[in-house]
């Protein structure tokens, strides 16, 4: 075995060498052979020929010689690979093409596998990865009008676990080695010296790092004895980042102080540049659970067993699998547990941690963009087919030369075979390198910031797998398609082998080129209609985005008291407005501007089954001045709507029509919770949510008519660029008291930018390939009615020699042509059509202007396809009939 | 290219037998091999010498015979062959199967 294949290897690598070795044995061979017969009595000459004719002639023996080597395969394969390289440089224009064409569409679907692949299935950069467990509560949620269809379905939710229960679930289990809790969300306002700043902080138990395998860069990570007493070590360690900017990367940052939400802290370790937390948020600071009182400020105790706020990981113990645990850890859950109300943890789950997605769309979006990627190759292939087809038509008269010079059709078949799939790995390969570019730009539009503003950390890079895949694709698309066209090739009919056939129609490929422009349609569609969407949302629908800037203030992070809080809130207010250049501002109470959460809504006379659910938020006064939005009936809250003044409420138009169908909203009364409110005012609709979801009723009531109100998100409505404006806001802010942490210091369109992540990327994604199909089914209609018009020279010229008009001739090409385009553009429509109900949830804003896109799309292709099928077309009408005939 | 008629054609296969045997006892080069050939059978066997080198090859190939260069009597360099211990197995293989098989063709042919 180990004989056989050094001689193969030895043959194949040093085949020089061998055949000298040969050389020199055979010479010798003769010489000893010639020495005998001489020493018999043969003069020089005859003794010579007799031994040469004895061992049977030199080029002979070699020739045998080279059979038994074993490489003939290889041989020959090579062979075939140089004759292909000869074939491209005579048809440099051909395999450019088809290299560019594998390349740009393999690099698409190299980009989708690394995309999903980092969002799905990616594990953790940490020691045997394969070994974690998540370890979560499980809830059963509330079902909310917030919830779509497929979200309502699944009606249970993860939760985090509270100290207690985490020490459960830690000392109790057998099936794990260890079992460390985090806290990865934890916003810790950092300040050194002057300088002060809001981070993204993790609170983790001493066993974290441990339990993950991860080296300190610098110093030490938490030893066991400072996670046992509450509020005891103020110790922490920063993220390879924050050593380098805050730090400058100096060993002096050990045993340095931080202070971190108002609480001193000394720099024990630095977590290595590999590890930025578990999460696509990078985590730049960590601090021991039992400090969890300082990143955690929305319990009274933040170790109290009402407080749910860790996040669990644990390390399988050896020869444990994953059903092991999952058996195990529920019969460890708090006796609580089990008769736990909605919205509390009633259940565990146990999951390997595999990719970096948070979000519950993102499997579907990644499989849109999977099928998107595949409807290119699919347009790509279509277009090789096209295109081998006819290089292959064009070399017909060499084949059928070698053909009859003794060439096995099998061997030609095999040439062929090998040409193409040289050109498939070109382009497999180029697609693999362009993907990485592409993965980079991807990053870095669409996954760099969440919609706080915070900066995101995505491991995108390729791996060998998706290498590998790709470039399978890429061979199995060329190889496929040039073998399905080739055949007719290398067997054409047997009469006209030699014979140059005087016409030939090009209708074979028609369906390709019909399906190409097809998909170019639906394409084209998809991605206008996506990007519509897109730029709606980012303009404003019933808003407008462009002009407003955001802050989020924090007082409750250093412990102000409420009635401090909104004194602070209105200095910070009047701040803003008298600043140059604003001219609004006003705040929302819960979660984000445009944003809220939701509360049960009544009439007065209801009971309680009656109730229905609406979304909800607090707004201060001018919030839809603010955001420019229009009061379609009575007024605005102002600063006399206060908390000593009568309860109001602002509803919209949804909400309007839906509790007062024959209207009467105005002035009417409506029950907030347990609060009865005048309705003052009727507003737009304001929603981010896309059109698959019913349209959302809201209610509003005055931030300043909730007394226990603390934090808030403030709008600040700019005269002109609102990005220019966000340094001065930072700086008005911290003048009201430097020590509330501020956050999210943004634009409202990059807010809304992160959260149309789905439909920007898919609308880029989609428009990439839509500009690809358009191209590649101009180049194959061109290509095709070119190549039929050079074969039907002799044809046009005898029309025209009978008296055709050149206005026929130009007409009768294009109509050939545009006959293919039409069926591609009736077919596309429908595909278009079906499309936009795949991508539905991506899209936003009404329905009814859809068929502008359609109708673009339509004209887009038929365009091209006419200018595609004119050039041809033309150089046909150009035919000189003369000329043409004394051709053949 | 056949021999004269009063030598014996080479069966199938034989060939690979005769140079294990002929290399048995001492490394030889090429030419020695089908020299030696000849000379046991008194010149009964006409062994191609064409077709000894790419059997020789086979047989490296096989792992049976192990080439080494080396000088030859006459000072020249010259590539000599030898036995592996794989070799001398299927030697010892090859010519018990092979006297097996004479001996039955034998007592076939020596059958009434």
């Amino acid at each position: 075995m180990v004989a056989d294949l050094y001689h193969r290897l030895r043959a194949l690598l040093r085949r020089g060498a061998v055949d000298a070795e040969l050389d020199e044995e055979l010479r010798f061979h003769l010489d000893l052979d010639i020495e005998k017969r001489m020493r018999a009595g043969l003069t020089r000459g005859a003794a010579a020929r007799a031994a040469r004719l004895a061992l049977g002639g030199i080029e002979q023996v070699k020739d045998a010689h080279r059979d038994v080597r074993g490489i003939a395969f290889v041989e020959s394969i090579l062979r075939d690979i140089r004759y292909g390289a000869r074939a491209m440089r005579r048809a440099p224009a051909f395999a450019a093409t088809v290299v560019a064409t594998l390349a740009l569409s393999t690099a698409a679907l190299a980009t989708v596998l690394t995309l999903g692949y980092t969002l799905l299935y990616r594990m953790l950069p940490v020691e045997r990865p394969a070994e974690l467990v998540e370890v979560a509560g499980v809830r059963r949620a509330f079902a909310s009008e917030q919830l779509s269809t497929s979200e309502a379905a699944r009606l249970q939710v993860l939760g985090p676990v509270s100290y207690p229960d985490y020490l459960a679930f830690r000392t109790g289990s057998r099936t794990l080695s260890g079992l460390a809790a985090h806290y990865p969300t934890a916003p810790l306002f950092v300040s050194v010296g002057g300088l002060g700043r809001e981070v993204n902080g993790a609170v983790v138990s001493a066993n974290f790092f441990p339990l993950l395998g991860i080296r300190p860069a610098l110093g030490r990570f938490f030893h066991d004895d400072e996670d046992r007493v509450p509020d005891r070590d103020r110790v922490a360690v920063i993220g390879s980042n924050f050593w380098r900017t805050w730090f400058a990367a100096s060993p002096a940052a050990i045993g340095a102080r931080l202070r971190i939400n108002g609480t001193d802290f000394t720099i024990v370790g630095v977590a290595p540049a590999t590890f930025s937390g578990m999460t696509s948020s990078p985590i730049e600071l960590y601090i021991p659970t039992m400090m969890l009182r300082v990143g955690y400020r929305w319990c009274d105790d933040a170790l109290a067993a009402d407080c749910t706020v860790l996040q669990m990981i644990g390390r399988l113990a050896p020869g444990r699998i994953l059903s092991d645990a999952a058996a195990e850890l529920p019969t460890l859950a708090p006796a609580a547990w089990e008769h736990a109300p909605r919205g509390e943890n009633s259940g565990v789950a146990v999951a390997v941690p595999r990719g970096m997605s948070t979000d519950d769309e993102e499997p579907r979006l990644v499989r849109i963009l999977g099928a998107v990627a595949i409807v290119l190759l699919l347009v790509c292939c279509a277009n090789l087919a096209g295109l081998v087809g006819a290089q292959s038509a064009a070399r017909a008269h060499e084949f059928a030369v070698r053909v009859s010079v003794g060439a096995a059709p099998g061997r030609l078949a095999r040439q062929l075979l090998t040409e193409s799939a040289m050109l498939s790995i070109a382009g497999g390969a180029a697609g693999v390198l362009l993907s990485r570019a592409f993965t980079g730009a991807l990053a870095m539009m669409f996954f760099a910031a969440d919609d706080e503003g915070h900066p995101l950390q995505y491991d995108f890079s390729q791996t060998p797998a998706i290498a590998l895949a790709t470039l399978g694709a890429a061979l199995v698309a060329g190889v496929l398609f040039s073998v399905a066209s080739a055949t007719r090739v290398v067997r054409p009919p047997a009469a006209s082998r030699l014979s140059r056939r005087a016409t030939a129609r090009w209708s074979s490929g028609a369906w390709l080129l019909g399906a190409q422009a097809a998909a170019a349609v639906a394409m084209v569609a998809l991605a206008a209609l996506l990007g519509a969407s897109a730029r709606t949302m980012l303009r404003g629908r019933n808003y407008d985005a462009s002009h407003v800037a955001l802050i989020r203030v924090r007082p409750r992070l250093v412990k102000y008291s409420a009635d401090r809080a909104q004194r602070f809130q209105r200095e910070v207010v009047r701040r803003l407005e008298s600043l140059p250049g604003v001219d609004s501002v006003s705040m929302v109470g819960i979660g984000s501007v445009l944003g809220g959460s939701s509360i049960g809504v009544a009439l007065p006379r209801w009971d309680a089954a009656q109730r229905v659910t609406a979304s909800y938020n607090e707004v201060g006064p001018r919030y839809f001045a603010t955001l420019d939005t229009a009061v379609t009936a009575g007024r605005e809250f102002d600063e006399h709507d206060a908390a000593q003044s009568p309860p109001v409420a602002i509803v919209n138009e949804t909400l309007a029509s839906r509790l007062w169908p024959g209207g009467g909203a105005l002035g009417a009364t409506i029950v907030v919770g347990r609060i009865e409110r005048q309705i003052v005012g009727i507003v737009k609709d304001l929603s981010l949510r896309s059109r698959t979801h019913d349209r959302e009723s809201w209610v509003y009531t005055p931030f300043w008519q909730n007394p226990a109100q603390v934090d808030s998100r403030v709008a600040i409505r700019a005269a002109g660029d609102p990005s220019a404006l966000l340094p001065a806001i930072a700086r008005e802010v911290n003048r009201v008291d430097p020590d509330v942490p501020i956050a999210e210091t943004i634009t409202l369109p990059s807010r809304i930018a992160a959260l149309m992540r789905p439909v920007r990327v898919s609308a880029t994604f989609v428009g990439y390939t839509a500009v690809l199909a358009v191209i590649l089914t101009a180049v194959g209609l061109y290509g095709s009615l070119a190549f039929a018009v050079a074969r039907r020279t002799k044809e046009i010229g005898i029309r025209m020699a009978l008296g055709a008009e050149r206005r026929r001739v130009l007409g009768l090409v294009v109509r050939e042509g545009m006959t293919v385009v039409a069926a591609g553009v009736a077919a596309g429509l429908a595909l278009a059509a079906g499309g936009a109900r795949i991508v539905g949830h991506l899209l936003y804003g009404s329905a009814d202007a859809d068929w502008i896109f359609y109708a673009s799309a339509a004209a887009v292709v038929a365009c091209v396809g006419f200018v595609a099928s004119v050039m041809p077309a033309r150089r046909a009408a150009a035919v000189e009939p003369l000329i043409a005939l004394r051709c053949e | 290219m056949a021999g004269p008629p009063s030598r014996l054609e080479l069966p199938q296969g034989t060939l690979d037998l005769l140079i294990l045997k002929a290399i048995a006892l001492e490394p030889q080069h090429g030419w020695a091999i089908s020299e030696r050939i000849q000379q046991i059978s008194n010149d009964a066997l006409q062994v191609q010498q064409g077709s000894l080198y790419p059997a020789l090859h086979r047989l490296e190939r096989r792992g049976w015979i192990k080439a080494k260069w080396g000088t030859s009597d006459n000072n020249r360099k010259a590539k000599f062959y030898e036995l592996t211990r794989a070799g001398r197995r299927a030697l010892d293989a090859q010519t018990g199967a092979w006297r097996a098989l004479t001996a039955a063709v034998d007592l076939l042919l020596d059958t009434p």
